[in-house]
């Protein structure tokens, strides 16, 4: 091809891609209308490990937590509200946008395939994250063991996407060629929201989205996406009004985040709070999520600040490195002891057990409201016993707090199919979210009080109640602080 | 060993086959895979354009470059912001889109005029570094939504081809997509192509070779450099809105927007076979699917790497980003010039195509003349035979015939 043959050709393809610039968006031919959202606030967060902890200072319940009758759970000893639908109102979802609308109310026989995504190799992520996969796989043996969801058996197939969104939908795409009835427990704000579009124009159920990004609550644009997590603007309002509780006469506060949309979406909600509540942010400080040195600059401002409440959100390993550089900083300026707050993404003893006794008498949360179950004192809650037991046997011991977010998002899960094979439609991916939507459930390692409520359009939110917690470094478990916070739970 | 002609029939019938061959491929794939691998190729073919921008400016030109992550990030966020911002239709902004990338990359290439070499690089870095940070500033959030990026970019409804026609759901997206993938990289192959066979490619490799000598003989090094960096950034830039289109999303956690891009980017060009026109794609082919695979592999721990890494040695977790680079490095050994150095060594032990004799007239029969051929004969420079410092030195052609 000579040169000018070259430039013809590439002349015609030029113009063909004018051709598609000028494509029909308003074809009516095209993809069905997937009530898509609209097109702006993207996410891009990291999730980190959702590990629980906390001690349960109530005696372990037994079973029947929620109102309504109380019936067998998932793993035999959760307890359940509502047997079919929940605390919703009989919300369904609209299958004729579909794109196959006969497939989304088609029977599900046999096997039944959970999809997801995560990474399993790749950096830093996978070393975080990868515990959290294998405990949703054990839960999913653990399930079809006992014969959790009758007359089916389920299995779960996690694509490696290495915490990258570019590769997530390739991923997805793997699960759902090879007949993924739903997608389950993907990992990563960015990367579930990379699919979110997909998935709901296929209405392909997609449940715990593992991000507490509020954008996964939005049930009247994505109606086929249901977020996992306590949303992170509403764990930082608790914070403000904890911080409220304890300096009445007002506080000064110092915020400190990482640089991407949990950190932002943190920081908002503690600003809406401290507004009303009287609390003067006076220093605002972010770390970048890849950074791996000590925030010296940043705390250094912070300490000059001397703020009386410090608001933190660093990210899986900064956890540590910004404790003990807090250490630092408090070490040379004597008599400066700020109330320190951390997200609950740090909760882990694993995590703050790095840092030492620089971590003792933080605050924190839960993603879950889970009991602490590291600590012996809950052996005998339900279900903690019992997961124990089964994540050993998998030889799963050495991540046994960060497992146990798995296992729970698998908990959900398999509960939620169970509703829906009692549901008057049987098992398709249309009941499926319908059971989702109309959901309330109390899983086996969450402590009593909490239950995980979803209402239709009227709360899209899994989890929104948790527990304030104390974490002490020389016995590594955390102890409560005030009484369950459950007013953000709207239905 | 089999001698032929350049230019002669057969020489044209074998190029033919490999035309067909390669059609035929890129047919198969969206009528008889699956999505997922659909998928897999396009996504390919986003690197392959990337690769093949930054082999313009560092396999032709040596001007070291370790940002065109940035450019394919602005790519990727000038199709997000007029799609979700401006409610533009996707196609158009990739013009807009090079267009800006152009200006940018044309005003990064500026200090190549004084810089060389590392401290080049450095300026580049700089720009790989910066443009993340840009991103999340919140003075930009306005434009960019800072951390949490902007979603809502593909087609709504997927618009009608001829030949291609009515697509819908999942599938016919990514076979759309897959389309468009393939079309730009046409585009990008013919461009980069004709500006390799021209005088400016020819320019280029000179002042890649000795600067000094290039200049003396009237090459104009300011021009040239600029130019071919602006060009380099705006086909990069295309490469990161065909991304946001297939993602449908502009994320600054992405990391082909990151220095991690800019490195694999060059990791792909110099596996493929950097100053060489196919390098790019057989580089970026040869680096989605093994990576693909090596990740298959260490999500099951079954087969091969599952016995060996697992089992055997006993390590924990999904080997593949091991497995990757230890083949990435073992490549570097086996094939230094890249996977079509690799190939062309072991064609030649088959085939060898006699290049044209320069200054010898052309045999009009065989090839269609054209003045840039005659005129390239009169300078005594056969079509494509210049110096590669990257090719094969046993060969004067950087490129296959």
């Amino acid at each position: 091809m000579n040169s000018r043959t070259s430039r013809l050709v590439a002349g015609l393809a030029a113009a063909t891609l004018v051709v598609a610039a000028c494509g029909d968006d308003d074809d009516d031919g095209g993809a069905a209308d997937t009530g898509a959202a609209p097109a702006e606030t993207g996410a891009a967060t990291t999730v980190a490990t959702e590990d629980t902890g906390t001690e349960a200072t109530s005696a372990p319940p037994t079973e029947g937590t929620g109102a309504g009758e109380t019936t067998a759970s998932s793993a035999g000893t959760g307890s359940t509200a509502t047997g079919g639908t929940g605390g919703g109102g009989g919300w369904t979802v609209n299958t004729d946008d579909c794109v196959d609308p006969d497939r989304a109310n088609a029977p599900i026989e046999g096997t039944v395939n959970i999809g997801s995504s995560g990474p399993l190799s790749g950096g830093p992520a996978a070393a975080a994250f990868a515990p959290v996969i294998a405990g949703y796989q054990a839960y999913i043996d653990y399930a079809n063991e006992n014969q959790l969801l009758p007359d089916h058996d389920v299995s779960v197939s996690f694509g490696d996407d290495q915490y990258d969104p570019a590769l997530t939908p390739g991923v997805i795409n793997g699960a759902l060629d090879e007949g993924a009835h739903l997608i389950s427990g993907m990992i990563g704000t960015p990367n579930n929201l990379a699919v979110r579009d997909t998935l709901n124009e296929e209405c392909i159920p997609h449940l715990e989205a593992a991000s507490g990004d509020p954008e996964f609550g939005e049930v009247a644009d994505y109606p086929w996406t249901m977020g996992s997590n306590l949303p992170y603007d509403r764990e930082w309002k608790m914070y403000a009004e904890d911080v409220a509780r304890e300096f009445p006469d007002g506080a000064t506060a110092a915020l400190f985040y990482v640089n991407n949309d949990a950190g932002a979406v943190s920081k908002q909600g503690f600003e809406d709070a401290a507004e009303e509540l009287g609390i003067d942010i006076v220093d605002d400080q972010t770390i970048e999520a890849t950074e791996t040195a000590p925030p010296s600059a940043q705390l250094g401002s912070i300490a000059g600040n001397a703020p009386d409440v410090i608001v933190a959100f660093p990210l899986g390993a900064q956890c540590p490195v910004f404790l003990n550089e807090l250490a630092n900083q408090k070490a040379a300026n004597q008599g400066w002891e700020p109330r320190v707050y951390l997200t609950n993404t740090c909760a882990s003893p694993l995590i703050l057990g790095a840092a030492g006794p620089s971590a003792t008498g933080i605050f924190t949360s839960q993603a879950f409201g889970a009991v602490d179950i590291t600590n012996p004192d809950n052996a005998t809650y339900p279900g903690v016993a019992e997961y124990l037991d089964y994540i050993e046997s998998k030889g799963l011991s050495d991540t046994v707090p960060t497992s146990a977010a798995g296992w729970n998002y698998a908990e959900v899960t398999v509960e939620i199919l169970r509703r829906a094979a009692e549901s008057p439609e049987g098992l398709t991916q249309a009941s499926i979210i319908n059971a989702a939507r109309n959901f309330e459930y109390t899983p086996t390692m969450i402590r009593e009080g909490i239950t995980f409520k979803t209402d239709g359009e009227e709360d899209g939110y899994l989890v929104e109640s948790t527990q304030i917690v104390q974490y002490d470094a020389s016995t590594k478990f955390f102890t409560d602080v005030g009484e369950l916070i459950t007013k953000f739970e709207s239905s | 060993m089999i001698k032929i002609k350049e230019g002669s029939v057969v020489h044209w019938l074998i190029r033919l086959v490999w035309v067909a061959a390669v059609v035929a491929v890129v047919i198969y794939i969206p009528t008889k895979t699956t999505s997922g691998t659909v998928g897999d190729f396009t996504l390919a073919f986003e690197y392959a354009i990337a690769a093949m921008s930054l082999n313009l400016v560092l396999g032709y030109a040596g001007i070291i470059s370790i940002g065109h992550s940035a450019f394919f990030g602005i790519g990727m966020y000038t199709t997000a912001v007029l799609v979700s911002r401006y409610d533009w239709s996707q196609g158009w902004t990739f013009y807009v889109a090079a267009a800006i990338a152009f200006v940018v990359g044309f005003l990064v290439a500026l200090p190549a005029l004084r810089l060389k070499g590392i401290y080049l690089a450095v300026v580049t870095l700089a720009l790989g570094v910066l443009f993340p940070t840009l991103i999340r500033w919140d003075k930009l959030e306005w434009l960019s939504e800072g951390p949490a990026g902007i979603d809502g970019i593909t087609y709504d409804d997927i618009p009608k081809w001829p030949l291609i026609g009515e697509l819908r759901g999942r599938e016919g997206r990514a076979t759309f997509i897959y389309w468009v993938a393939v079309l730009l990289l046409v585009i990008s192959y013919l461009v980069a192509r004709g500006l390799v066979k021209s005088r400016v490619g020819r320019s280029l490799i000179a002042i890649r070779d000795n600067e000094t000598a290039a200049a003396v003989m009237g090459v104009p090094r300011a021009r040239t450099k600029t130019v071919v960096f602006g060009l380099s950034a705006a086909m990069c830039a295309i490469a990161g809105s065909l991304s946001a289109t297939r993602l449908n999303l502009a994320s600054p956690d992405i990391r082909n927007i990151t220095l991690i891009g800019s490195i694999t980017f060059l990791l792909i060009m110099v596996l493929g076979g950097a100053a060489t026109l196919w390098g790019p794609i057989v580089g970026a082919l040869a680096y989605v699917l093994l990576d693909a695979r090596l990740r298959d592999a260490g999500e099951t721990g079954e087969g091969i790497v599952g016995t060996v890494f697992n089992d055997w040695l006993n390590i924990e977790g999904s080997p593949a980003t091991l497995v990757l680079a230890v083949i990435l490095l073992a490549m570097m050994f086996v094939a230094p010039f890249g996977i079509v150095g690799l190939l062309r060594r072991i064609a030649r032990r088959i085939v060898v195509i006699e290049p044209r004799p320069a200054g010898h007239p052309i045999d009009e029969s065989n090839l269609p003349a054209t003045t840039e051929a005659v005129a390239e004969v009169d300078e005594g420079l056969a079509p494509g035979a210049e110096v590669n410092v990257f090719a094969d030195p046993t060969t004067t052609s950087g490129e296959p015939t």
